[in-house]
């Protein structure tokens, strides 16, 4: 069972620490919001903002979309759990940050829920992945129990789907998207500035909540992070009218991972696929 | 008048008010319960708290289309769209979110500019408000009692609900709302007895039972317009916002749109589409500046018009305190808290 | 009842589209649906082409490069081959027909290999029938 107070007890205090040194200039982490069961991101700027830090098993944003905020050069030391690990690889991987302008704070977890639920989501989040791929200081016990899942179990039932029945589930769920972007603001690699949904030159799809533009939105959102989603599942925690998003992602994800036998934001060495080419490639992948 | 029915039997007053015109009533989705339009009268789903979305796509569609037009070489007359509504039943409608049609009539349908497709949409429409169960706790994100807002206020309603166990009491409250209750043959009248209950329902009803803080609008207002320069502040509390949208899609007093002209090969549409003053580009000019690049600009600029602003321009609080905008952040940002904290900074 | 595909050709211009040039110039015959648009490298295609063109009707699209390897600017198809893999993966999860996005390598000189592939892919597409699912409904 994760100790979630002794982790909280550690944040605090290396929180406290490395503000009151200048190591870095700010800390992100999570507070307190109305409740135990909605805590907030956080940015502690001073040793007496780290005493409102909190850590419990609501606290599933994923920190690593604050990275991009802050003037390239700002020292930041970010509290991570698994996949939000995996999002500051992807970011070091594309120089957007410098590995040494990062302290990272890592969090094995394992027993995250859902606030508006309470169900377990540790499967929902990189496939169980319980221990964070990098880090500087570990604030909990790596756990190395529990039984390996894939992350890409939970899509045999709609790979399984024939054509016709898989295009009405999307259909139906694309439907229901009401383009608040929620779930580009919540995914930590949908730092384009400006956006392609929001270009005039040209109009990629109708800035009006139809069916194609909704399926444009997402498609192309899918190709934009193929390779870079570490599956946190943010979008689809965000997304006010729940669509399944993570689902695609994972599937895009599974694919690259198969066809180039890598996947992303595991070391921070690696080139993302999509910038990437080997010359065994094989043709075999556009089949 | 008053009129009596069982939660059971509510698909017949929904199946008679289908065959009037159009029924629109919270149906059960994925995400909770919704405001749609139904055709089925089955489809009727009263055992919400409240809905995700605020019932406000009702007067102000998220895509309303005005004028069709070709794009061909030679001019060619556009074609303004007719309205054509049907009488429209709006069933189920919590008192917060009847307040908010009356803080949004200031905007669409009472000085200057009348908007045409607001007011016929609100005329059109017969509003049944159902209050909030008294026998259940409110949401912990409601606040509408710090609004002046009671649980089972039947004041902006033509007809409004009470529940009584399995039973609803119906009671016409504006000469329109008794014309249909009438029409409503399917349901006895209601007695002595369930007159009395109804009256106490309603003064029950204003008994605080959501967050409260004495809020006076002056106060705020000013509290505002002092702290408006605070940067520290703003920027502390701007800190964890993903800057989305997510709250002014669901907010029953959010109103910015834009005009869009949408183009398909030789034919185009000009709609409105809601707008958001969170989006990054809200205020990006034709020059490329933009005077709000920063969350912490335009959540400020949120949090004054709905609690400064507004209060100079109109005297009320752009804000119903249905919690909805606290239920659907993503990070869970609470405004109630917000404001709870502002009243506190030293201006 | 004929069904005629409208089918867009994306032929980089180094190797495929002068493959396409020699395939006329030599007389060959292929299906008219075929309505190609040139680009200077298979890795200038955006994605969104694809999905936008099957938005716009488009019953098929066929994409033609350099072969690995021999591209003009060294390596644009070697990136391009690994964007549009991903490309089909994301058309054929979404339910739509999979075979009706083809990227085919044709260089040059392949002038009858052009004409045959679009021949074969013009027949495959009358198969399927018309695109209908991410087509827009007026």
């Amino acid at each position: 069972m994760t100790n979630f107070k002794q982790i909280e007890e550690n944040l605090k205090w290396e929180a406290a620490r490395l503000l009151e040194a200048g190591s870095v200039s700010v800390v992100l982490a999570y507070t307190k919001g109305m409740d135990e069961k909605h805590p907030q991101p956080f940015a502690a700027k001073s040793a007496a903002d780290a005493a409102n830090i909190v850590f419990n098993e609501y606290c599933n944003h994923n920190l690593a979309r604050y990275i991009m905020r802050y003037t390239p050069g700002t020292k930041i030391a970010v509290a991570v759990k698994a996949a939000d690990s995996r999002a500051v690889v992807v970011l070091i991987q594309e120089e957007k940050i410098k590995r040494e302008d990062l302290v990272l704070l890592g969090i094995p977890a394992a027993g995250m829920k859902n606030q508006k639920t309470d169900e377990i989501i540790d499967d929902k989040t990189t496939g169980g992945l319980a221990n964070p791929v990098i880090c500087d200081i570990l604030l909990g016990e790596e756990i190395h129990t529990g039984k390996k899942a894939s992350p890409y179990d939970v899509l045999a039932q709609y790979e399984q789907m024939d054509k016709e029945a898989r295009w009405e589930f999307w259909k139906q769920q694309f439907a229901k998207c009401i383009r608040c972007y929620a779930c580009r603001k919540a995914c930590p690699l949908c730092y384009c500035d400006p956006c392609f949904i929001d270009q005039t030159k040209p109009r990629w799809a109708v800035k009006s909540p139809q069916e194609h533009g909704n399926l444009m939105y997402h498609l192309t959102r899918f190709q934009h992070l193929a390779g870079r989603c570490i599956d946190c599942g943010e979008c689809t925690r965000a997304c006010p009218v729940d669509i399944p998003l993570y689902l695609f992602h994972k599937k895009v994800a599974k694919d690259c991972e198969e066809m180039f036998q890598q996947a992303a934001g595991m070391n921070i060495e690696d080139k993302p696929v999509m910038v990437d080419f080997k010359v065994e490639d094989s043709d075999k992948i556009l089949e | 008048m008053l009129k009596k029915t069982t939660i059971e039997k509510i698909n017949e007053v929904a199946a008679a008010l289908i065959q009037k015109g159009t029924l629109i009533a919270p149906v059960k989705e994925d995400a909770g319960a919704n405001f749609r339009e139904i055709k089925d009268p089955r489809e009727i789903y009263l055992d919400y708290y409240n809905t995700v979305l605020s019932p406000k796509n009702v007067f102000l569609p998220q895509m309303e289309d005005f004028i069709k037009y070709k794009l061909t070489k030679s001019p060619s007359e556009a074609q303004q769209l007719e309205l054509n509504l049907k009488p429209a039943f709006l069933f189920g409608v919590r008192p917060c979110d009847i307040k908010s049609f009356e803080i949004m009539d200031i905007h669409f349908n009472a000085a200057g500019i009348i908007d045409p497709y607001w007011k016929a949409r609100r005329e059109n429409t017969t509003i049944i408000g159902y209050a909030f169960d008294l026998d259940s706790p409110p949401d912990q994100a409601d606040f509408y009692n710090t609004l002046f807002i009671g649980a089972a206020d039947p004041e902006g309603s033509d007809i409004f609900m009470v529940k009584r166990g399995n039973e609803l009491l119906l009671k016409g409250i504006t000469k329109k709302g008794e014309t249909l209750l009438e029409q409503l043959s399917m349901m006895p009248e209601g007695d002595d007895k369930d007159e009395k209950y109804f009256a106490d329902y309603v003064q029950r009803g204003k008994e605080k039972r959501t967050r409260f803080m004495p809020l006076d609008d002056e106060a705020v207002t000013q509290k505002y317009e002092d702290i408006f320069e605070n940067n520290d502040y703003w920027t502390k509390v701007s800190d964890a916002c993903l800057s989305c949208g997510i709250c002014t899609f669901v907010c029953p007093t959010c109103y910015c749109f834009d005009i869009c002209d949408e183009n398909l090969f030789s034919n185009g549409t000009r709609r409105r589409i809601w707008d958001a003053c969170m989006f990054t580009d809200f205020t990006l000019e034709a020059s490329g500046h933009n005077p709000r690049t920063k969350v912490s600009q335009r959540l400020r600029q949120k949090v004054c018009h709905k609690y400064s602003f507004h209060v100079r321009k109109y005297n009320v609080i752009s804000c119903v305190g249905c919690g909805r905008c606290t239920r659907s952040c993503p990070v869970n940002i609470d405004i109630y808290s917000m404001v709870e904290a502002a009243m506190k900074v030293q201006s | 009842m004929d069904f005629e595909p409208k089918i867009l050709g994306i032929a980089c211009n180094w190797c495929t589209y002068t493959g396409a040039d020699l395939a006329g110039t030599t007389r060959l015959k292929y299906p008219q649906n075929l309505r190609v648009v040139r680009v200077m490298c298979s890795s200038r295609i955006n994605p969104s082409f694809i999905f936008r063109a099957f938005q716009l009707g488009a019953d098929g699209v066929l994409v033609g490069g350099c072969h690995p390897g021999d591209c003009h600017y060294n390596t644009g198809n070697l990136y391009a081959r690994r964007r549009l893999a991903v490309t089909k993966k994301i058309l054929e999860f979404s339910g739509l027909e999979p075979s009706r996005f083809r990227v085919e390598w044709i260089s040059a000189s392949e002038g009858n290999k052009f004409a045959q592939v679009v021949e074969e892919f013009t027949a495959h597409i009358k198969s399927l029938g018309p695109q209908t699912k991410f087509k827009i409904q007026e």
